[in-house]
């Protein structure tokens, strides 16, 4: 069955400018999003996974720059949109979830008076309704008691509290897309848990589509429906989640997925790890850029950028070995 | 007594720090039990993993230990001798055996100090000489991965991987027997994790040290630890050998902490033990039992009654009401 995607990223390139030079933090990031579906987007810090999320929203900083590619969001070219178009854009259409809610939510204003905003500014409800309203997210996202949390302050509230609500908010005007960057990092393990049931729960209730962007590949693995692997800016592998974990096709994604400790299976002397460091944007290598840690490296992965090879249905890495093989 | 096996042993250790209130007349009027009277050893060549949620008490431990701070009540015994009793001269002795690994390393670090005088400035400050440090910075180097073109290097310079090699190198500068490892991988990017834990796991068997392993990653302290003790709102609520607590777990809040860790598998429906709403402040601990608020199995005895941490055998001991062993005919307290 195809669908026409929800959201559509054709050849995104994000350039930054800093003081110590210019480099390219996104490079040719093509991918979709299916309504209802959630896409995982996964990659360490530096991978470009948060600068792109932030690019397809319009949010990036002064120092960031889009250098090509087309955002279709429900068939409308994002960057052909006013400033006011795409407010109306953020927060009805699509919403977003941050790793730290204590930096979303406005210090000196009530919950209440937070959630009750964008249903009068963006929905148009009356006071009454949106008090109404807001109560109902508020239990929505398995808050006790909304009624008294309505009149809580953010500091007043513990981290899984606060995610809720920055949840309850992200949900208010019925998004079509939600993007959540970290959602759960910031909080402890047992709190981590009941988010990341809860943020399950809803999206198959609502039939949300969901950008997850995450580091960690449980969160990918109780979550995501398709994976995106993200190296150096680039996607370097993509798949349904079962296949990812099954038959990783990149040795990026393979390494990940080896250097985990496991808690079940028989736990190994010296963990299998990935060798060197992250790339650097200032000291990009040449061909894949991947190719200084990789086990399976030979002469060409330093001169030549792998196109994603086709290894099963809607799954592809983008890896010489797998290009030459097929060849 | 203590065994000759034995390297750190924490007898009821405590901290509470006072909440004052008042602008200009200050007066306690409370007190936050960030560590509220926890007893464990840790035998020689040995890792005792600490875990639990942020605010259960378990950095503070691990500075208590070093006599980084202060403690309210209990004892701290290194190789055999009470830190409270020793001299300000004695104590930099004994502290000069004990290290710490910080979680950031970059953020501890002097920006404008190069790699060789981050790795030296412990030994400068124990007052070992510039010739003999040199030797050392050179020695250390390759020991923790770095090569010796980066002792001229700024740490501005290095990945957070890199940094942390740094930091071990200048936590083992003087030698240590006895390193607290405080969220050593928790900021590092996951492809590096796991060159950071395999360099630990070295350098204990190449140096036979004893690590207090600080962590909230049961993945990562399943893969290092000896010995696991649980800590929950300032207690320690469960302790066993690894494999024991691994497979099976006493404490409910162990349970939930267990069943909270996502399946590195898809598919995978997760049974969980359920941990009702969030930790509680260790501002004001609840009476009876400090897990009851979020327990699924609380009886009436759990909020009144303070569990102890009952001996399971075999060194596995839990602080839970359910898993208290039966009265036996020979206790006093029954006749």
């Amino acid at each position: 069955m195809v669908e026409t995607p929800l959201l559509s990223v054709r050849g995104l390139t994000v350039a930054f400018e800093t003081r110590r030079g210019a480099f390219d933090a996104v490079r040719a990031v093509s991918f979709d999003v299916q309504p209802g579906r959630v896409l995982g987007v996964v990659g360490e810090s530096g991978s470009g996974k948060s600068v792109t999320a932030m690019a397809l929203m319009r949010l990036l900083p002064n120092a960031a720059r889009v250098e090509a590619g087309e955002v279709r969001f429900a068939g409308r070219d994002l960057a052909s949109l006013t400033e006011r178009q795409m407010q109306a854009v953020r927060g009805r259409e699509i919403a977003m979830v941050f790793q730290d809610p204590m930096s979303s939510l406005n210090p000196i204003l009530t919950v209440g008076h937070q959630l009750r905003e964008p249903l009068v500014l963006q929905l148009g409800l009356s006071r009454t309704a949106a008090q109404a309203r807001a109560e109902e997210l508020l239990a929505l996202v398995r808050i006790p008691s909304p009624g008294q949390i309505m009149r809580a302050y953010p500091h007043e509230l513990s981290g899984g509290m606060r995610q809720r609500v920055m949840i309850a908010i992200a949900l208010s005007c019925g998004p079509k897309l939600l993007i959540a960057d970290e959602p759960t990092t910031a909080l402890d393990v047992t709190t981590q848990a009941q988010v990341l049931d809860l943020l399950r729960d809803l999206q198959q209730r609502l039939h949300m589509a969901v950008l997850l962007i995450t580091h960690d590949l449980g969160v990918i693995a109780a979550f995501a429906d398709d994976v995106q692997v993200m190296y150096a800016g680039r996607i370097v592998e993509r798949s349904p989640v079962a296949a990812l974990f099954d038959r990783p096709g990149h040795p990026y994604t393979e390494g990940l997925l080896r250097s985990m400790p496991p808690l079940e299976d028989e736990d190994p002397d010296i963990l299998p790890a990935i060798e060197g460091n992250v790339a650097s944007p200032f000291a990009m290598p040449t061909g894949c850029a991947f190719h200084p840690r990789c086990p399976y490296a030979w002469d060409d992965c330093a001169r030549i950028l792998p196109p994603p090879a086709p290894l099963g249905a809607g799954h592809d890495a983008a890896c010489l070995r797998h290009t030459t093989l097929a060849a | 007594m203590t065994s000759p096996a034995t390297l750190v042993r924490a007898d009821g250790l405590a901290k509470h720090y006072p909440i004052t209130s008042g602008m200009i007349r200050k007066r306690v009027t409370g007190a936050v039990r960030a560590v509220d009277g926890v007893s464990f050893t840790i035998a020689r060549g040995e890792t005792l993993a600490l875990v639990g949620e942020s605010g259960c008490g378990k950095s503070t431990t691990g500075r208590l230990l070093m006599r980084l701070v202060e403690p309210t009540a209990g004892t701290v015994r290194f190789d055999n001798v009470e830190l409270s009793e020793l001299d300000a001269k004695q104590l930099r002795a004994a502290r000069r055996r004990m290290q710490l690994i910080f979680q950031d390393p970059g953020s501890s670090f002097n920006p404008r100090m190069n790699v060789a005088s981050l790795i030296a400035e412990p030994m400068r400050l124990a007052g070992v000489r510039a010739a003999e440090r040199r030797d050392r910075v050179l020695e250390l180097l390759p020991l923790v991965g770095l090569a010796a073109e980066h002792a001229g290097r700024y740490p501005h310079e290095f990945s957070g991987g890199q940094r942390q090699r740094i930091g071990i190198a200048r936590a083992l500068a003087l030698r240590p027997d006895f390193v607290v490892c405080d969220e050593p991988v928790s900021a590092l990017d996951v492809s590096v994790q796991a060159q950071v834990i395999n360099l630990l796991t070295r350098l204990q068997r190449e140096f036979g040290l004893t690590y207090l392993f600080i962590s909230h990653d049961l993945r990562v302290v399943r893969h290092v630890a000896d010995r696991v003790a649980v800590m929950y709102l300032g207690r320690i609520v469960e302790v066993a050998d690894k494999a024991t607590l691994y497979r099976a777990p006493q404490h409910p809040y162990t349970r939930a902490l267990l069943s909270a860790v996502p399946a590195h598998r898809p598919g995978v429906i997760p049974v969980r033990t359920e941990a009702i709403g969030e930790i509680a402040s260790p501002r004001a601990v609840p009476p009876g039992c400090r897990y009851h608020t979020r327990c699924p199995f609380a009886m009436p005895v759990c909020r009144t009654d303070d569990p102890a941490l009952f001996d399971l055998g075999g060194g596995h001991r839990s602080a839970c009401h359910l898993v208290r062993p039966a009265p036996s005919f020979a206790d006093p307290t029954l006749r």
